[in-house]
């Protein structure tokens, strides 16, 4: 009888979780949402895995479980729109195999829930990579098709216009319209437009972007200015861009390219893809010195580029915001612009209804070096550092422990037998 | 016109320091903390060739070819990781031996780490296609013990499999690759017999290489307590020390005597972390109260990557979190392990040993460590690895210590 009274006491007494408005509320941030020009002190409140309301001071007492953000900032889980993660064909060399990584040691700890892989499979092994890596992975992949029907091999293939069939890229693209988002052309070393030619007549047929990387630089027969305002589309996206490698600094000047702002001036994006090759201290200080800030902020992440100067997405995004550029911006380059970009603009932003994709970090002070991919350091004294990430409102990365319970209040489940 | 005539002579130093330099990098200024050479002190570190040349308290930065400035650091020894599960990219879902395996170097030099044992993922009937997938392709020194499962950590039913459990082609496959083959592993096992364990002891003692167990299912049938005082032999390791299931407290919160006759007799413990394997509930107390594990390691796989373990430098915070002093966090993710697996030429810093050197920073302040149940333990310190050196190379700086400014560098060219 004694034990009755009681349980019906504490079912009194506990909060009426089956009523919770939330399953989680993220207390006492400061939200940037670019998208929604949001840059202020806001609750999150999370339920069924989308954005149940943004708002000034929601009551802890309408949620299940309170994370205590105060201090940090919450934003849109970031969107990488340049990677490699076709790993484990065994393909050696290739970014259709060794050289790319599996996402989610990548991407989850750096406040990374989109990624896309940028051409590493061509139509003919798209499937192959969607089984074998989109289909099982806690990360959101998206993907460019290269126009390499064989995709990233790093051997003649990339430079076959045999390879380059943009209608059947186009055919692959239409049959997996959630999952490909553009079309690729890559490290094409001839000096003729056919690799370009070719990925903006796929992405034609298919109506997505295509994103170029401009391989061998040929200023004679194909210079960087043709490609921005001659070739590409507004839409289409220009990667590597603080290079160097093909005359984006006119190094006789030092001034940044006419042709990159008459780009921009077109519609052309402008993204980072900093990888083991392509990002200089010399070509990014400059760009943003002459007013050429980038679009997008991307990696590049493959196995060449995570242990050098790239690192991760928030070092990467961390080097951006050292020259200068305000926190709302490079989360803008990291969110909603690349979403846009990528037409996927149900991405990138906390919008009520919106999937619960959110990152959340620690802007810290103090002194930092920042290697460029040959190894230049630039000492900044700003370094984001990513605390917790949801995806679809599960916490899928946790730094210090803030959505989990003090070691004392957690009960024995499993008595040790002897 | 100042400047054109000084970059000559500024080049001629460089010239000269590389063409007569006799050390190829001098780590200077950093605290040097080397558990088999007894060093807990200020010393500088110079390599030649991929080799320890010189430790001394002061090390003319003229005798460098490259000088890299690490003060306010600790130096140590490359981390020798030996629990991870890296046999990536065979395709198999939920198996060790695939899905559930990461790609070592994402994960190793980041966190200091260069060698890494892969415990059991691969028995002596993959173990071929694991080495060549892998372990030949990997910048991290890749270990292996063999699963006394011939198809190693398939899943289930390969892993409960008793008729594949052959301690003599495990251990011929152990002495074909010596210097890859570290051990013998059995784990997962449900059932009551103790069959997985003897023959993994079997297969140790005819190749001579320790077992390290994972102990499955803890049955009443097979006891813990006999199993490190009675089956495993002095050198064997039992890992997952402060899992939930193993019988480590008395009724007062205390460690039970047995583990400490275990540890005499030379079974050793390592930690194993995992995403199952590491409760706060156990580990305060065993450790406040004197019970610590030998060896510390991570359990790398893509489940525990991502959620209290996180990396090898987080896991040894924990220790100090714990109040263990970094000598002994340092000496259990170094020399310990190395000679758990009978491989002293490796976790130390002697003259003439492989330059695998690990440099970290240790920042004091708040934070927060989970173990396996989202339980969070707070402590005031974290290890950060700053710079990771494999074979003198540098593998890993996270500040880019050791490049150059990049107002020095040239800018044309590609």
């Amino acid at each position: 009888m004694k034990t009755l009274t009681l349980s019906v006491a504490l079912l009194l007494a506990a909060p009426p979780l089956a009523q919770a408005q939330f399953d989680m509320l993220l207390k006492g941030g400061h939200v940037i949402d670019p998208l929604n020009e949001i840059n202020s002190a806001r609750d999150v409140g999370i339920k069924d895995g989308t954005i149940a309301r943004v708002a000034v001071n929601i009551p802890e007492s309408e949620a299940e479980k309170v994370v205590d953000v105060s201090g940090l900032y919450v934003t849109p889980g970031l969107v990488d729109i340049h990677v490699h993660v076709y790993a484990g064909t065994g393909a050696r060399r290739g970014y259709n195999g060794d050289s790319s990584v599996y996402p989610d040691g990548f991407t989850l700890r750096s406040g990374v829930t989109t990624v896309v892989d940028v051409g590493s499979s061509g139509w003919e092994q798209f499937e192959d990579f969607k089984d074998r890596v989109i289909d099982r992975s806690q990360t959101r992949v998206l993907a460019m098709l290269n126009i390499i029907s064989a995709g990233m091999t790093s051997g003649d293939e990339e430079h076959d216009i045999r390879e380059m069939d943009p209608e059947a890229t186009a055919r692959m693209a239409k049959k997996y319209p959630e999952m490909i988002v553009g079309v690729k052309s890559a490290h094409y070393r001839h000096p003729d437009w056919t690799s370009v030619e070719r990925a903006v007549e796929a992405g034609r047929l298919a109506d997505i972007p295509v994103m170029i990387d401009f391989g061998s630089n040929h200023p004679e027969t194909r210079p960087l200015a043709d490609l921005l305002t001659k070739k590409l589309r507004p839409g289409d996206i220009y990667t590597h861009c603080f290079s160097g490698n093909r005359d984006e600094l006119i190094s006789e000047t030092g001034k940044i390219n006419p042709g990159m702002f008459a780009g921009r001036q077109r519609g052309v994006y402008f993204d980072i893809g900093h990888g083991g090759g392509s990002f200089r201290w010399n070509v990014a200080v400059a760009a943003l010195q002459q007013g050429f800030p980038p679009d997008s902020i991307s990696t590049d992440l493959h196995i060449g580029s995570m242990n050098r100067g790239m690192q991760t997405m928030i070092r990467t995004v961390s080097k951006i915001y050292n020259l200068d550029v305000p926190l709302y911006d490079v989360i803008k380059m990291s969110t909603s612009n690349p979403a846009r970009q990528i037409k996927r603009t149900d991405l990138g932003h906390l919008s009520e209804g919106a999937v619960a994709d959110v990152a959340v970090f620690r802007d810290e002070r103090g002194v930092y070096g920042f290697a460029d991919s040959r190894g230049a350091r630039l000492t900044g004294n700003k370094l984001l550092e990513c605390e917790l990430t949801l995806r679809e409102g599960e916490v899928r990365w946790d730094l210090n422990g803030r959505a989990g319970v003090h070691w004392k209040d957690v009960r024995e489940r499993r008595r040790p037998r002897r | 016109m100042k400047n054109h005539l000084l970059r000559p002579v500024f080049i001629g130093c460089l010239l000269t320091g590389s063409l007569f330099a006799q050390y190829d990098l001098l780590l200077k200024g950093g605290h040097l903390i080397d558990a088999k050479n007894e060093i807990d002190e200020a010393k500088d570190l110079a390599i030649q060739e991929g080799r320890i040349a010189a430790v001394a308290d002061s090390i003319d930065p003229s005798r460098a070819a490259k000088v890299v400035d690490i003060s306010g650091l600790y130096v140590t020894p490359g981390l020798v990781d030996i629990h991870v599960h890296v046999y990536a990219g065979t395709g198999m879902k939920n198996a060790f031996s695939g899905d559930n395996s990461v790609y070592p170097d994402g994960f190793s030099f980041r966190s200091g780490v260069t060698t890494m044992v892969d415990v059991g993922s691969s028995g002596w009937r993959n173990f071929p296609d694991f080495k060549q997938r892998v372990i030949d392709r990997a910048r991290t020194r890749v270990l292996a013990m063999l699963n006394i499962v011939g198809r190693g950590m398939g899943g289930d039913p390969i892993e409960q499999n008793l008729d594949d459990m052959d301690a003599a082609a495990t251990a011929k496959m152990a002495m074909q690759y010596p210097e890859t083959i570290v051990g013998v592993k059995t784990a997962h096992y449900r059932s009551p017999e103790w069959i997985p364990v003897e023959r993994a002891v079997e297969a140790g003692t005819k190749a001579d290489i320790p077992v390290m167990v994972d102990f499955g299912s803890f049955l009443k049938e097979r006891p813990f307590e006999e199993l490190v005082t009675k089956k495993l032999r002095p050198g064997d390791m039992y890992t997952h020390t402060y899992l939930g299931r193993v019988p480590l407290l008395d009724e007062q919160g205390k460690p039970r005597p047995y583990l400490f006759e275990a540890q005499k007799r030379g079974v050793k413990f390592d930690v194993g972390h995992g995403a199952g394997s590491f409760w706060w509930f156990q580990a305060v107390p065993s450790v406040k109260n004197g019970f610590i594990a030998d060896s510390i390691s991570t359990d790398l796989h893509f489940r525990s990557m991502n959620g209290g373990m996180k990396n090898m430098a987080n896991v040894m915070s924990k220790f100090l979190a714990l109040g263990l002093p970094l000598k002994d966090v340092v000496r259990k993710s170094t020399w310990e392990p190395a000679k758990q697996i009978k491989r002293t030429e490796l976790g130390h810093l002697s003259i003439g040993a492989v330059a695998d050197v690990a440099v970290f920073r240790l920042d004091k302040g708040k934070f927060g460590f989970l173990d396996i149940r989202n339980a969070r333990y707070e402590g005031d310190q974290l290890l950060t690895c700053e710079l990771t050196l494999r074979d003198g190379r540098v593998m890993w700086g996270l500040n880019g210590r050791a490049g150059t400014p990049w107002e020095e560098v040239q800018t044309s060219g590609r």
